[in-house]
């Protein structure tokens, strides 16, 4: 139970604390309600560029990081398809330095030329190294269009490609500030060992003259049901043949995504888990397989992947997958098994609880889902779930017409 | 108005002013002798039910044959003489338990976690696993199947082909310099990943570090069932070391970015130098605002990140730079971090960026030094050099106390790009 308090800023700042007396340490955690999903389609890998130019130096302080690893912290951000999040871990005696800092870029950016110069070629030497120069690298540049055809959710975070990075000009820069960087767009946490009227006095100081602005309704394209099989093939210089097999699934405040989670971490367990002992050890069609979700927060992906082993065809792994998971929704797991499940995401989620950050960055996202409170809830959906619910999931989960295959061949 | 300017007094020109670490509280952990001589040492008094078990064994990569040591280290939690892999991963998982082996050169650290509840139930289920251990053919078999697939997807990175290259050459003449070859796999001995695991496992323990809130009943059978190791008695790694200095591209047909290893021979903990350089290395290359970062990422945009390092062993130490950087910009990137060598050598650092990465530094030991967790790593780290946590207090005094002067001494005499091995694949 991670226990908060909440209180809203005349400017529609969300503000939660959480009070950790065991440390001297300090999290302040600003999450803006803007991802990739929010760009326009001829503009993509925007919402990620405009992380790195946060860092470049805002309306009062020219220097982003200087102040705070004066104050003995550091900073760091990432952006998903769904939101941006940005996170200070100082001090605890020096949150005001955190504060100061966030709440100027909030209000305003110094929207330099040099940033975005720089951090123009900066992305795209990231999008080289994580994309295009790994091997597999751009799977999910491939897979992610190929599922989705409507839903903003067709593109990477990274962007579609190094075209719209190496455009965006200074009006966009500013115009994407205007739209998604305000107050009533962001929540704020604060972890530490503080009392909640001095935090709440703090929060005000910073945040409380930042001009509030109408929250934009987001109006998204939704992704049509898909009828019918899709597979695309691509070859690449690669060891192993590898394949991607995506199924569309809920959102993230779906009933079904505690189903769905649940599924991927059963028929994925290390060594226990169907697609290990039928297709790795078995029938030897694999070197390496898991399946996992993407728990965005519109319609995901239950993923399963994978490696051929050599002298195998896709032919012979999709027959053999198929027969599978056809065999997993037979019959209902058993309740035991249901149990062990449940016992292993407890103790994990007790480990991650463990750290300041992780508690700030939870209690911010679950605000955006609607309720902090959401994160103190999860375990009971967990528990409540039964073995008929999973197996009837799975068979509907599982369906071919609805399947997305993306298969990368050896060249 | 509520909250305007003149209200609140808030300049937002002028940083809130900053108050210095007046205190870090460093805990040692209790500690007892196993019958076998191996240390035990304990954390208590956690904020959760997490609890932790971590055994440490002189079952590094560098003992004579790399091969033998990771199909060892990859098979110990695979099937005892009454239970296959599978049914170990079972009732494992029936307790919740998870674990994690990490082969390193000097050792083989092995950390099973569970709730405290559950984690002795899980450990004796471990024990039995790791005590019993099969090493059945066809387990080596497919373990070294799956090793194989993995390392031919590895040796397409241009990051692993750099870091190979680099560790090969700056410690040529050592154990530590083996490294697995792709047509190593073929030769898989069970004889030998057997005898392995009698000498240093059964026989290898150097320590164990365990975590978590449990009443005495309970460490008193943790201990029993760990008196069953013997502590490892073998030879320490011999440790002479000619690095093969100089530069050297490994070609990478089709790359787009050349991965970058730039280093020298260095020191661990146990040198006098040690603490003032980490001050150097820190303002050089090893955090955010660090010159290496400023120049190359934040001015000229020629990678994603850019990092220098202290890497330390048992026995040694090395310094090394790394990064990723567009072919276009490899040879301007050598210039520069030449360049950022060199101003260090020639120009004192600045009084404010000087003060900044002091109290940067200590503000990172006080979140290392946050919860249990962190404070038997920060102990663990000390003690495998034979130090204790007054190394830490040390580690403030002399941070205080470093001056520029002395920051620049030490640039004369570790940093110089002429003494550099300098290794790119791309």
């Amino acid at each position: 139970m991670i226990q908060f308090e909440r209180f809203t800023l005349a400017n529609g700042l969300r503000v939660l604390f959480h009070n950790e007396p065991s440390t001297p340490m300090a999290v302040a955690n600003v999450l803006y309600d803007v991802g990739a999903r929010d760009e326009n389609p001829n503009q993509t890998g925007f919402a990620h560029l405009f992380e790195h130019l946060m860092f470049g130096g805002s309306k009062h302080i020219p220097d982003f990081d200087a102040p705070l690893q004066a104050a003995g912290g550091q900073s760091n951000a990432f952006t998903s398809n769904d939101i941006t999040n940005y996170y200070d871990v100082l001090p605890a005696h020096n949150l005001d330095t955190a504060l100061w800092l966030e709440s100027d870029r909030m209000l305003s950016l110094a929207f330099t030329p040099k940033s975005l110069e720089v951090q123009r070629q900066v992305v795209i030497e990231e999008f080289k190294q994580r994309y295009l120069n790994q091997p597999y690298g751009d799977a999910w540049l491939h897979l992610r269009p190929l599922a989705y055809k409507k839903h903003p959710y067709r593109w990477a975070t990274i962007g579609k490609n190094i075209e719209h990075i190496e455009t965006a000009t200074m009006d966009d820069v500013r115009a994407f500030f205007a739209q998604h960087y305000h107050p009533g767009n962001a929540i704020l946490c604060i972890v530490g060992n503080f009392d909640l009227n001095f935090v709440k006095e703090k929060v005000d100081y910073y945040f409380g003259n930042i001009p509030g602005k109408e929250k934009i309704i987001r109006n998204l394209p939704q992704e049509p049901k898909q009828q019918r099989f899709r597979k695309k093939i691509i070859s690449r210089k690669i060891p192993s043949d590898a394949f991607y097999y995506a199924f569309p699934m809920g959102g993230r405040m779906d009933a079904s995504y505690y189903l769905a989670d649940l599924l991927s971490d059963h028929i994925a367990n290390e060594k226990t888990g169907l697609l290990y002992t039928e297709l790795q050890r078995k029938k030897k069609l694999v070197s390496e397989i898991t399946a996992y979700i993407t728990g965005s927060l519109d319609n995901g992906l239950f993923v399963i992947t994978g490696k051929l082993n050599p002298g195998r065809t896709f032919e012979q792994l999709d027959a053999a997958l198929w027969q599978t998971l056809d065999k997993y929704t037979s019959r209902p797991i058993s309740k035991s098994v249901l149990e062990e499940l449940l016992l292993k995401m407890q103790t994990a989620k007790a480990f991650q609880d463990q750290g300041l950050l992780n508690r700030a960055m939870n209690l911010c996202f679950f605000e955006l889902l609607g309720d902090a409170q959401f994160l103190n809830e999860e375990a009971d959906h967990y528990a409540r779930i039964q073995p008929a619910q999973l197996q009837h999931f799975a068979k509907a989960i599982f369906s071919k017409n609805r399947c997305s295959l993306l298969q990368i061949q050896a060249k | 108005m509520k909250n305007s300017h003149a209200q609140t007094g808030l300049d937002r020109t002028v940083a809130p002013p900053l108050l210095p670490i007046e205190h870090i509280q460093f805990v040692a952990p209790e500690s007892s002798t196993l019958k076998n001589g191996a240390p035990l040492y304990w954390r208590y008094g956690l904020q959760n039910q997490t609890s932790k078990i971590e055994l440490h064994f002189a079952a590094g990569s560098a003992f004579p044959d790399p091969l033998t040591a990771s199909l060892c280290a990859g098979l110990l939690i695979n099937g005892s003489k009454n239970r296959n892999a599978k049914q170990i991963q079972k009732a494992l998982d029936s307790l919740g338990a998870y674990y994690d082996v990490s082969l390193g050169q000097d050792n083989c650290v092995v950390s099973l976690y569970a709730l405290n509840s559950q984690l002795l139930k899980a450990y004796q289920i471990f024990h039995e696993s790791l005590f019993e251990a099969q090493f059945a053919q066809k387990e080596i078999d497919q373990l070294v199947h799956e090793r194989k697939q993995k390392f031919k997807i590895q040796a397409q990175k241009v990051n692993f082909l750099a870091q190979r290259l680099f560790q090969r050459n700056l410690l040529a003449g050592s154990v530590y310099a083996q490294q697995i070859q792709l047509k190593d796999f073929d030769r898989a001995d069970r004889a030998a990943i057997q005898a392995f695991h009698v000498t240093h496992y059964l026989n290898g323990l150097q320590k164990v570090l365990l975590i978590g809130d449990f009443d005495q009943n309970i460490i008193t059978s943790f201990i029993h069932l760990l008196n069953a190791y013997k502590m490892f008695e073998g030879k320490r790694l011999p440790f002479t070391w000619k690095p093969d200095l100089g530069a050297i591209h490994h070609e990478h047909p089709g790359a787009l970015q050349s991965a970058v290893r730039i280093g020298r021979p260095l020191f661990n903990k146990t040198h006098p130098d040690f603490i003032a350089f980490s001050v150097l290395n820190t303002i050089f290359g090893d955090y955010f605002g660090s010159r290496l970062m400023s120049n190359i990422r934040e001015d000229k945009g020629y990678t994603y990140g850019i990092g220098s390092h202290i890497v330390e062993n048992q026995q040694f130490g090395y310094f090394v730079i790394g990064t990723e950087v567009g072919e276009a910009s490899r040879t301007a990137t050598f210039h520069e971090i030449q360049y950022e060598m060199e101003r260090l050598q020639k120009e004192l650092v600045p009084q404010e960026e000087l003060e900044l990465v002091k109290s940067y530094l200590l503000g990172q030991l006080l979140k290392s030094a946050d919860g249990p967790y962190a404070m038997l790593d920060l102990f663990a780290n000390v003690e495998v050099h034979g130090l204790d946590l007054h190394f830490y207090e040390t580690y403030i005094t002399e941070i205080k106390a470093v001056s520029a002067e002395k920051l620049q001494e030490l640039a004369v005499k570790y940093l110089n790009w002429g003494e550099m091995l300098i290794i790119s694949a791309g």
